[in-house]
């Protein structure tokens, strides 16, 4: 008896030839930024990007550690930190689901170019913005296509960034050459403000002040009148918004997991664990600016009534929670209506005067900076000092983008996070905690895998 | 007319024997000789024939044949030497092997009343490693020389009369003539493709032939706790949760209290077994038959849990056309009812609060509800009072009271085979063999009861309520009715031929044959309907309520076929020198994804007979000594099946995302893991090994040195954090290498004609590794405790399922301590404290660290019978080292549960009180405190027969006797039984080694009868 004898049908599973349902390219696109919506972002990218810095406390309850952003507020933490594995691994788990979408539309056979084009350049640009995530956090990291047990230097991890987005920005359409119902894909103009983003942090200052003047006279974006209408449902995909991650409130709800309701107010009339609080400090920075504007459309204070007529007791546990997560419609619901603002052009302008300032194109850097400081109503800067237009910008980043995550990155990138932290009572080691600990569990499965110093 | 006989028996050495039997073949009429080796006996007729029998002597008949004078030279039996073995396709003379084969024969099996022939046989053979199961219908597991793989087929390859099976417990073992163990891979590998774990040949009984001979036997006994743990009583309870309260703030309980429930009273029962078989065997010149019946009822240690089986077998052989073609036929059929309870039962009983009663006084079923203000048991307040609960756990008697299970199977199996003699070195054999298994399997669950019973506030009018108001919502069903019906069959289609001949002093055996097989053909129907009738005469799916979809499944299942074609070559010169070569070509429908469905598993043995040597044939010391050794390869194709899973779906997942101004939800996909091809497990194995026998063959040994690597293990890979795949798939992975030493000693000797005795010590050792573990593919965790905890890690050089935890390494005695030292967060005085391995100042994953294997390193067995006139006895002995065992029941606290005495008396109570011991406030992390010792050993049976002088002249033997199983257990450990396979099947990185809800080692009182009669 031969072959025949030993070819046995399937009769449990129905195997890959039989099955009539042949997934599209575009769902597999989907599902890349579906991962964006994990939980990882509702809880473990608050304790990394905010919770860690000066801009936020633990909040919640004492006893309630959130596992571990107790010791990410501290700098106590370890190559244990449930938080830091989890960003690790969905940041991993993202590329892996970008890579299979690429190669996915690449191989289907998809007779329209462009629209082929389109979707790899989507699934490019949000494996990308994941790289750019992991290589900020802990420096040399593998690249997943080449070998899963080796760290590659930092240096190559940027050139597959820049590869990604150059040819993410050559097949990308304009924001405004979507059609309406797929507003929230990336656009050309995402990938250039990234890739401006990614050069600023590589401090090409005149590669960061070019791609920033493309999305800045691309005509497709400028400021929301109004600060605080930005984190609006009204606004979500508007004007100013560049990169957003999508959610809805209604049924089917899917939001950022529970994004809004663990920033929530926690205690009496309040709606969530209220996790991630702003400091002290970060008011005491608005007040020294005189920026009521931004305060208040940042900060929930315990006893205030919300723009939508929502009362917030005295007695809510914290004196103060993250406005910018607020939804109005779904406050505590599990899923959100909450869009996550991931870029949008004041930060652009604010990419574009920096850079411009190293470059001592001041005028140019000035031009920018002001225009997203006569928003909020403050007086424009007129220094022609580099140093003292330097540390403007760099306020300017935390006054206008706190809670969008960045406060971290920013920290590290100018080199303030241990002068700043120190001052803020945290024991920031030079040497050790300007990069993440490689997660244990990744260690532990890849032993010849370096650690960062100091873990 | 009566005839007389007289003469002497002599052995080897012309010295006359004393006590050597002398019976009349077919009749019990018989003598012993005396002391000086003489008989006198007389004869019904001068035609009759004599049998000449003892022990440690080849038994001869010699014909009368008219004579009065005979004088007998007997000579010894070279114990193992002169025994048939069977091989495969085969058998061979014991001493002609080059492979390491053990073999164990009826009487061994039937010793001991046992439902399945494996549970007899612990301790018994070398490098065989028996882990009991005492459940009613439980089954044990069978390993051989180590565990070599971690997933999918790790039991050993059964054949039955040559037909493959998955397991015995369909036949009884009274049934089975013998039971070969083939071992090493020269013996194995005639079995390739699934020889990887071992392969186990049960031969069933043929009939005796001659007059029929009906035996029937009948035992009866009880079953008890074997090592049942003291909980602490209601005084100490009170004492433990109030120690517990005080250190994390809650409400104290009063002193005195209404009840102290001893929980294993209540729920324990005396079980029973009761077991009878009958026999008849005879034949004719052309025709053999043995036909059997046993029925064998258990009754385990729970209420209402039951096992039932009955076999009825038939074995029949044929001679035809003058002995050319020999017809050999086997049926077995076996029914089966079994009602099993839930485990868990046991685990809630050790949790639960002697303060709890079983029932109130209303007749409601107790549960843990406290009045916390005024610390009184009891679940009605006052105005203001808060009622609390204890603990979480329920009543146990709960779990069984409204437990209703029932599974009936059906097993046919049966084997036909036709040999036919060309001449009488040349035959050919062509055997078709089938199982056919049903099984239909109904849980009726009462919903409603169930519910209310969980609270005595609750009412039936409460559930009727909700029951309106969520209308076709299945959790308000009343009840729940589960029915599953499942049958499979497989069959074998074997043909080959032998070649046997002798030429000069060259003896060459050849065998040439090939195989066919179909396993798995079936399907299985279930389904579930609520609100059936109560009464059990009417649960049909049928009669469920409308009210509530009904749910069918359907599915066949994918069969698996093999193809084989093998040959084997088996040639002495002189009985000296030997050598053995197999090769098998395999084929398996397991690897149609990649259609690389063939390999090839070659062996070779090689044997050398020191005592048949001429320089050794003056050596009077040694009678027989044998040189072994062998290689070979096995596989092992029962190996997972790996898909590639593509996950979507139609909620809120992060597969999907929302675009647009409207926000529409757009359903994508993404990759969950890869279909990775595999491949067979390949074994490599050397084994090398030396028989003798001493002392006029009273003395026997054995020793064999064994490695077995196997290559290509499938591991259940954990993706790695950077790897783009989310869940774990299957994939070659490493390398296990088992290496070991058995050593067995048989002694046996016959002082006089009335007091016989052997004594028998077997010792093997295993030590087991994972090496070469593929880049990336190592962190494989397992033994998770049920509260998020693990225990066990995959890592290169440790065992299979090693241990892995915090290390304890004392008491926090003060605040000031943990302040001042790394610690666990939530650390408080009381709590254990766990080693700073890497001595960087935190406590963290990276301080766990490697604490050896559930599986033993060694275990050895020791076997004792005696025979003096009309008594014997007999024991079994067994016991087990090197290996831990984890008390899950005792370390996973969620607080407010009892504890055991041991733990109570010994507790940290404050400052300096122990530095070993956790306070009543303790953690509940897996660490190296709860891992205990799991060495033991135990006496698995001890035998007293006594066999009535011979009245009646038909009846051959009445035998009584009285038997205790486990009468003895000796071990450390702190549970209720260190034999512990798990909650599936001894995977490696499952529950083995940890009691969690593990049924306790029973012991059970037997009385029996045996009645032979012709």
């Amino acid at each position: 008896c031969g072959e025949d004898f030993l070819n046995v049908n399937s009769r449990e599973r129905v195997a890959a030839v039989d099955q009539e349902e042949i997934y599209r390219p575009d769902e597999f696109v989907i599902g890349v930024y579906g991962n964006f919506t994990e939980w990882e972002y509702a809880f473990s990218w608050l304790g990394v990007t905010e919770i860690i810095s000066d801009n936020a406390d633990k909040g919640s309850s004492p006893s309630d550690t959130g596992t571990d952003k107790h010791l990410l507020d501290n700098l106590q933490f370890s190559s244990t930190a449930p938080s830091i594995q989890a960003m690790w691994t969905i940041w991993y788990k993202t590329i892996g689901r970008a890579t299979n979408a690429i190669e996915y539309t690449e191989s289907f056979g998809l007779s329209d170019e462009a629209y082929k084009n389109r979707l790899i350049g989507e699934a490019r640009f949000l494996r990308a913005l994941s790289y750019f995530y992991l290589v900020r956090y802990f420096g040399d990291v593998p690249l997943q296509q080449e070998d899963l047990t080796q760290r590659v230097p930092e240096e190559e991890v940027y050139e597959f960034i820049i590869s990604d987005l150059e040819s993410a920005i050559a097949s990308l359409p304009l924001k405004s050459e979507y059609p309406t119902d797929e507003l929230g894909r990336a656009t050309r103009g995402a990938a250039q403000a990234l890739l401006s983003k990614v050069y600023l942090e590589r401090e090409n200052w005149s590669e960061a002040v070019n791609y920033a003047d493309q999305v800045i006279n691309s005509g497709e974006y400028g400021l929301e009148p109004n600060y605080e209408e930005i984190w609006r449902e009204h606004s979500e995909n508007g004007i100013e918004s560049i990169f957003e991650i999508q959610a809805r409130g209604e049924s089917t709800a899917h939001g950022v997991q529970q994004y809004s309701q663990t920033q929530g107010a926690r205690g009496p009339s309040g709606w969530g664990w209220g996790f991630n609080t702003p400091t002290q400090d970060l008011v005491e920075a608005y007040d020294s600016e005189g920026d009521e504007i931004r305060k208040n459309a940042t900060i929930i204070f315990a006893g205030e009534t919300l723009w939508d007529g929502r009362e917030v007791s005295e007695n809510v546990e914290n004196p103060r929670y993250n406005e910018k997560a607020y939804s109005s419609a779904n406050a505590g619901a599990a899923d959100s209506d909450k869009n996550i603002r991931v870029l949008r052009y004041a930060e652009v302008l604010l990419i574009k005067a920096e850079a411009a300032n190293e470059l001592g194109n001041t005028g140019a850097a000035l031009d920018a900076l002001n225009q997203v400081r006569e928003r909020v109503e403050l007086d424009p800067v007129t220094t022609s000092d580099q140093a003292q237009l330097r540390r403007a910008i760099w306020k300017e980043r935390r006054l206008e983008l706190a809670f969008e995550h960045d406060r971290w990155f920013d920290l590290l990138r100018t080199g303030q996070a241990g002068e700043v932290m120190r001052a803020h009572g945290k024991d920031f080691v030079d040497g050790k905690h300007e990069l993440f600990p490689i997660p244990e569990e990744q260690l532990r499965q890849t032993p010849e895998m370096r650690q960062n110093p100091g873990y | 007319q009566q005839h007389t006989v007289q003469g002497t028996v002599n052995d080897q050495n012309g010295e006359p024997l004393p006590g050597v039997n002398i019976t009349v073949k077919g009749t019990t009429r018989g003598t012993s000789t005396n002391s000086e080796g003489m008989y006198e006996l007389t004869v019904p007729s001068a035609s009759d024939t004599l049998v000449f029998s003892f022990i440690g002597f080849e038994t001869q008949e010699i014909p009368i044949d008219g004579r009065n004078m005979i004088d007998v030279n007997l000579t010894p039996a070279t114990l193992a030497g002169e025994e048939v073995v069977v091989v495969g396709y085969g058998t061979q003379q014991q001493e002609d092997l080059t492979g390491s084969i053990s073999r164990i024969e009826t009487e061994e099996i039937t010793r001991q009343s046992s439902l399945t022939a494996m549970e007899s046989l612990q301790g018994k053979i070398t490098g065989v490693n028996v882990i009991n199961n005492d459940a009613p219908g439980g089954t044990p597991t069978v390993i051989l020389r180590g565990l070599g793989t971690a997933l999918g087929g790790r039991n050993p390859l059964y054949i039955v009369d040559g037909v493959p099976v998955d397991d015995i417990n369909n036949i009884s073992p009274s049934d089975i003539e013998s039971i070969d163990f083939l071992k090493d891979a020269s013996a194995a590998s005639i079995y390739g493709l699934r020889a990887a774990n071992g392969v186990i040949i049960v031969t069933t009984k043929d009939g005796e032939g001659g007059a029929p001979q009906f035996e029937v036997s009948s035992s009866a006994g009880y079953t008890s706790v074997l090592n049942s743990v003291e909980m602490a009583d209601q005084q100490e309870y009170i004492t433990y949760f109030n120690e517990e309260n005080a250190a994390i703030g809650g409400f104290q309980l009063a002193p005195s209290q209404q009840y102290n429930t001893d929980w294993y009273d209540e729920l324990l029962e005396t079980g029973y077994v009761i077991d009878s078989r009958a026999s008849v065997s005879g034949g004719s010149e052309n025709v053999n038959y043995f036909v059997s019946y046993n029925v064998n009822q258990e009754k385990g240690l729970l209420d209402e849990q039951t096992f039932w089986r009955q076999t009825l077998r038939n074995n029949n052989k044929y001679w035809l056309f003058n002995d050319v073609v020999e017809i050999d036929q086997n049926l077995s059929i076996s029914v089966s009812r079994e009602n099993p309870q839930p485990f868990s039962a046991f685990n809630t009983a050790y949790r639960q609060s002697p303060l709890v009663p079983t029932f109130y006084p209303n007749g409601r079923y107790g549960q843990p509800f406290v009045n916390e203000t005024t610390g009184k048991m009891g679940y009605e307040g006052g105005e203001g009072e808060a009622i609390g609960r204890l603990n979480t756990h329920g009543n146990p008697l709960t779990a069984i009271a409204f437990n209703n299970q029932e599974r009936n199977t059906v097993t046919l199996q049966g084997a036909l085979s036709a040999k036919i003699n060309f001449t009488d070195y040349l035959t050919f054999t062509s055997r078709l063999g089938g199982t056919k298994y049903y099984s239909d399997s109904r849980t009726f669950n009462p919903l409603k009861q169930g519910w209310i019973a969980s609270d005595p506030t609750r009412t039936a009018t409460q559930y009727e309520t909700s029951k309106a108001e969520n209308p076709g919502v299945t959790d308000w069903a009343d009840n729940s009715l589960f029915v599953q019906n499942l049958e499979r069959f497989r069959w074998n289609w074997d043909n080959f031929i032998t070649f046997d001949k002798s030429f000069d002093r060259h003896n060459t055996e050849l065998t040439l044959g090939m195989s066919s097989e179909r396993i798995g053909v079936g399907s299985t129907f279930s389904g579930t309907a609520y609100d059936v009738p109560q009464q059990e005469q009417y649960w049909n799916l049928n009669l469920g309520s409308d009210d509530y979809e009904k749910q069918v499944n359907h599915t066949n299942f994918t069969p698996s076929t093999l193809a084989s074609y093998f040959g084997r070559i088996q040639y002495n010169y002189d009985q000296r020198y030997y050598i053995t070569g197999t090769l098998r070509r395999d084929g398996t429908s397991q690897f149609a994804n990649t259609e690389d469905y063939w390999e090839f598993f070659p062996s070779v043995g090689l044997g050398w007979t020191l005592s048949n040597e001429d320089f050794m044939s003056d050596n009077e010391f040694i009678d027989f000594l044998k040189l072994r050794g062998s290689w070979g390869r096995l596989g092992n194709q029962n190996v997972p099946l790996n898909t590639t899973v593509i996950y979507t779906s139609t909620g809120s997942s992060s597969q999907n995302y929302v675009f647009g101004p409207a926000q529409t939800l757009r359903f994508g996909a993404s990759v969950g893991s890869p279909a990775r091809d595999i491949s067979w497990e390949i074994v490599e194995e050397w084994n090398a090994g030396v028989d003798m026998e001493i002392l006029d063959s009273r003395l026997s040994t054995s020793l064999d040195f064994y490695q077995k690597t196997t290559e290509n293990v499938i591991l259940l890979v954990n993706p790695l954090p950077d790897s783009p795949y989310a869940e774990s798939f299957y994939d070659h992975g490493g390398e296990v290498v088992n290496q070991g030493v058995e050593v067995g000693l048989d002694w046996s000797n016959s002082i006089s004609e009335e007091l016989s005795y052997n004594v028998g010590v077997n010792f093997s050792y295993n030590q087991n590794e994972v090496t070469n573990v593929a880049a990336g593919y190592e962190g494989l965790t397992g033994g998770g405790l049920g509260n998020g905890q693990i225990t066990k890690r995959l890592e290169e050089g440790q065992p299979l399922g090693a241990w892995w935890m915090y290390e304890a390494e004392g008491v926090w005695q003060t605040q000031e301590q943990i302040d001042n030292n790394p610690s666990l967060g939530g650390a408080m005085p009381g709590h254990l404290r766990y080693r700073d391995l890497n001595e960087d100042g935190v406590i963290d994953e990276r301080d766990k660290r490697f604490f050896g294997s559930y599986v033993p390193n060694y275990n050895y067995g020791i076997n004792i019978g005696l025979n003096y006139r009309q008594f014997d006895f007999s024991m079994d002995g067994f016991g087990v080292g090197g290996n831990k065992v984890y008390n899950g029941l005792n370390n996973t606290r969620f607080g407010g549960e009892n504890t055991t005495r041991d733990m109570f008396e010994k507790r940290w109570t404050g400052e300096g009180s122990t530095n070993t011991h956790p306070g009543a406030n303790r953690d509940a992390r897996a660490s190296s405190y709860y891992l205990e010792d799991g060495a033991y050993f135990r006496i698995n049976n001890i035998t007293l027969g006594y066999s009535l002088p011979e009245i009646i002249d038909r009846v051959s033997r009445v035998r009584f006797y009285v038997s205790a199983e486990n009468p003895v257990l000796l071990t450390g450990y702190s549970g209720f039984t260190p034999e512990l396979i798990g909650s599936d099947n001894g995977n490696p990185y499952g529950t083995a080694g940890i009691e969690l809800s593990a049924y306790p080692n029973t012991r059970t009182l037997l009385f029996g009868i045996n009645i032979d009669l012709k």
